[in-house]
């Protein structure tokens, strides 16, 4: 067996190393929960707080006997205990403290995209949420996706700027990152909220990930809309073309089971690349040791298992398994395979493809360079958001450019174009060269926009102005021309 | 029939002027009591040290303070018992406050106060729990309390067994302090740095005084 071959079976393995059922069946000895004292909360929260006790009574914690004490109970040296009726109890129950039950979903989150939602856009935070919004925008904007950084006050209380906060990416008192009630609304966790696309809408909606919108306008949603009484979602066992066929959900393609695919809780694993960023990169998925993970840009040489390498909070790590791009994409296709015929799902592909590649090229990567010189030139200050242009150049990638390749990679025609690439275009011609002009003269930005644009074939049209076509009421040479 | 109600001999006509002044000297001091205890119950009496002005503020905002019935309880009212022995004993254990306010730290400076806090209010939770909230009760009816929620009543009506008011509401007029279980000394001193702009270990400076 060659090195390379071994390399893929680890990859494979990696992907496919979960248990069949959606959520692992909980292996925690019974005894150790359903705690005596946490009984005795039932009682008088069904009369303090009645809507959640009524959620707990519904939910499968209730039938299993797991009570509050089992989810809140902490131990005094913690930062976050609090007494409450004799008990030391923590308000917020971390994915750390689920993980004494769901230690396989708690593996498999930890490093993902999700978990390090918050710590991804702490640079960018300031500059966006700080100066152009404000603190109250960070706490009931921004970090209600992200996640906060919950801050303990001296006095026991948390924060109100930090909580509540159920941020994807939330930094807990006790160092863990994530909130399971995220997804899963907390006190019922029910199964089938979870896979319904309602649980990611409240974050996966808006200008730069607005997959809400996209799924609803595709096959795969409108599929949804109509047979979702075929959907099984309240089954203990979920996989796709086995329990259920009418219509893949965001859950399905990203996270779900699907025929010999294993799920997963690692919501980016089986995405080859990244669209959230101002030129999309095919990336490889490095998993450490000690479960962190990270993410690389294909063009990064491959690291080898058990070689060393700095993670994204700087410290070392030692790498136990990289699944390359393909990989990633191969587990995808896993699930298109389920209804779609190989090439059926192979040519889709290849279209999503060549839309990041388009994106990449002709706006991306141009805008990106402009912005680069017009900053060492110092024709813009450092500070981001205080020119026109900056606005320009950020909701090119960021909004437009987002929902261009979210739209292309999940099949809505209407975002990959209306609402996506002809707004990229408009931006990048209507606005974008215009401004680059208006601040950098003429001189500077005909140089430039000749080095970065006009070089390029996709922008060649520009400089054939006598090239007449009737879509905007030209008549006189369209006689020429057909 | 003047034999019948003849003084027993030893009660001469001074034993009886005697008695007489004793009688009318200890109605005088109870009364005395009776006042003193009232007076030195009050706010106004409370607040003539300036560090006790400091726990007035946070008591000011609050409920007990500005109830909707218009029923103010005062210092008093919580931190003295009922009955002129418990509450002229209650003065004269509390005489150490005034010790502390002359001899002990600087409690006058909000900082040394804030920080001082935590100690006194475990020292007063622990005295209501002593008293079984008997102060509390002077007010509070269990069987009577309705609250705003229908279900306090029957919280408080079932879910109160063997529990005494202060187990469950405590930080309710002064300033929020943790349960005496759960709290850190250290995070509380950082707390009251920042809040003061004071520089970082100074908190356990001011401690050591």
């Amino acid at each position: 067996m060659n090195l390379s071959l071994m390399r893929r079976l680890l990859c494979l393995a990696l992907i496919c190393c979960h248990p069949t059922l959606f959520a692992a069946k909980v292996t925690v000895d019974p005894n150790l929960w359903g705690d005596p004292l946490g009984k005795e909360c039932i009682s008088c929260h069904e009369k303090a707080s009645p809507g959640l006790a009524q959620q707990w009574h519904k939910s499968a914690h209730a039938e299993a006997g797991v009570n509050c004490l089992d989810c809140h109970k902490t131990s005094v040296e913690d930062d976050d205990a609090i007494t409450h009726e004799g008990q030391v109890i923590a308000t917020i129950v971390s994915p750390l403290d689920c993980s004494r039950c769901h230690t396989v979903e708690y593996e498999q989150q930890k490093g993902s995209v999700h978990s390090e939602a918050a710590t991804i856009i702490e640079n960018r935070l300031p500059a966006l949420a700080g100066h152009v919004g404000g603190d109250a925008i960070i706490a009931a904007g921004c970090d209600q996706c992200h996640g906060s950084k919950i801050k303990l006050r001296g006095d026991g209380t948390i924060d109100p700027s930090t909580w509540p906060n159920s941020g994807i990416g939330r930094i807990n008192p006790d160092g863990s990152k994530g909130s399971c009630s995220s997804c899963h609304g907390k006190h019922r966790f029910s199964k089938a909220q979870a896979r319904e696309p309602s649980a990611c809408v409240r974050c996966h909606s808006g200008p730069d990930s607005p997959d809400k919108a996209i799924y609803e306008a595709s096959k795969h949603g409108m599929q949804f809309q109509s047979h979702r009484d075929e959907m099984a979602l309240s089954s203990d066992s979920w996989v796709a073309g086995k329990d259920y066929v009418a219509a893949p959900t965001c859950v399905t393609c990203h996270m779900g089971a699907a025929g010999k695919l294993k799920a997963t809780h690692d919501v980016g694993m089986r995405n080859a690349w990244s669209l959230n960023t101002p030129i999309s990169q095919k990336q490889q998925l490095v998993v450490f040791e000690d479960g962190d993970k990270l993410e690389l840009p294909e063009s990064h040489t491959s690291p080898k298992r058990g070689s060393e390498l700095t993670k994204s909070d700087g410290s070392m790590g030692k790498v136990k398994a990289v699944a390359s791009p393909k990989r990633r994409r191969q587990a995808m296709n896993l699930v298109c395979l389920e209804c779609h015929s190989k090439s059926f799902a192979g040519s889709f592909m290849k279209q999503f493809d060549g839309v990041v590649k388009l994106f990449n090229e002709k706006f991306g990567k141009p805008a990106k360079s402009i912005m680069q010189a017009l900053y060492s030139e110092g024709v813009l200050t450092p500070v981001p958001f205080d020119e026109p242009i900056e606005f320009t150049y950020w909701e090119l990638w960021h909004d437009e450019g987002a929902r261009a390749r979210h739209g292309a990679a999940m099949a809505s025609a209407n975002h990959t174009w209306w609402e996506g690439m002809y707004l990229v275009g408009r931006n990048f011609y209507a606005r974008f060269l215009p401004q680059v002009e208006m601040v950098a003269g003429k001189e500077m930005a005909k140089a430039l926009i000749e080095e970065h644009v006009k070089s390029l074939d996709h922008h060649q049209w520009m400089d054939k102005p006598q090239k007449a076509n009737p879509i905007l009421g030209y008549d006189v040479t369209r006689q020429d021309n057909e | 029939m003047s034999s019948r109600w003849k003084l027993p001999s030893f009660i001469t006509r001074h034993v009886l002027y005697a008695l007489v002044l004793g009688g009318v000297a200890g109605i005088g001091f109870m009364l005395f009591l009776i006042e003193f205890d009232h007076l030195t119950s009050s706010e106004a009496f409370c607040t003539t040290c300036h560090s006790m002005e400091l726990a007035a503020e946070s008591y000011r905002q609050s409920t007990h303070y500005n109830p909707v019935s218009g029923v103010r309880a005062s210092c008093g009212d919580c931190h003295v018992s009922e009955g002129v022995f418990a509450a002229t004993w209650d003065h004269f254990l509390g005489g150490k406050d005034l010790f502390s306010q002359i001899f002990g730290p600087d409690y006058d400076n909000p900082v040394v106060n804030v920080l001082h806090l935590p100690d006194a209010a475990f020292a007063a939770r622990a005295w209501f729990k002593s008293k079984d909230s008997a102060t509390c009760k002077r007010c509070h009816v269990l069987e009577a309390i309705q609250g705003k929620r229908t279900d306090t009543n029957a919280i408080h009506r079932e879910e109160t067994t063997g529990k005494s008011c202060i187990d469950c509401h405590i930080n309710l007029v002064h300033r929020k302090v943790p349960d005496e279980k759960t709290f850190k000394r250290a995070q509380w001193h950082r707390m009251i740095e920042e809040e003061f702009g004071i520089e970082a270990g100074m908190a356990n400076q001011l401690m050591a005084k």
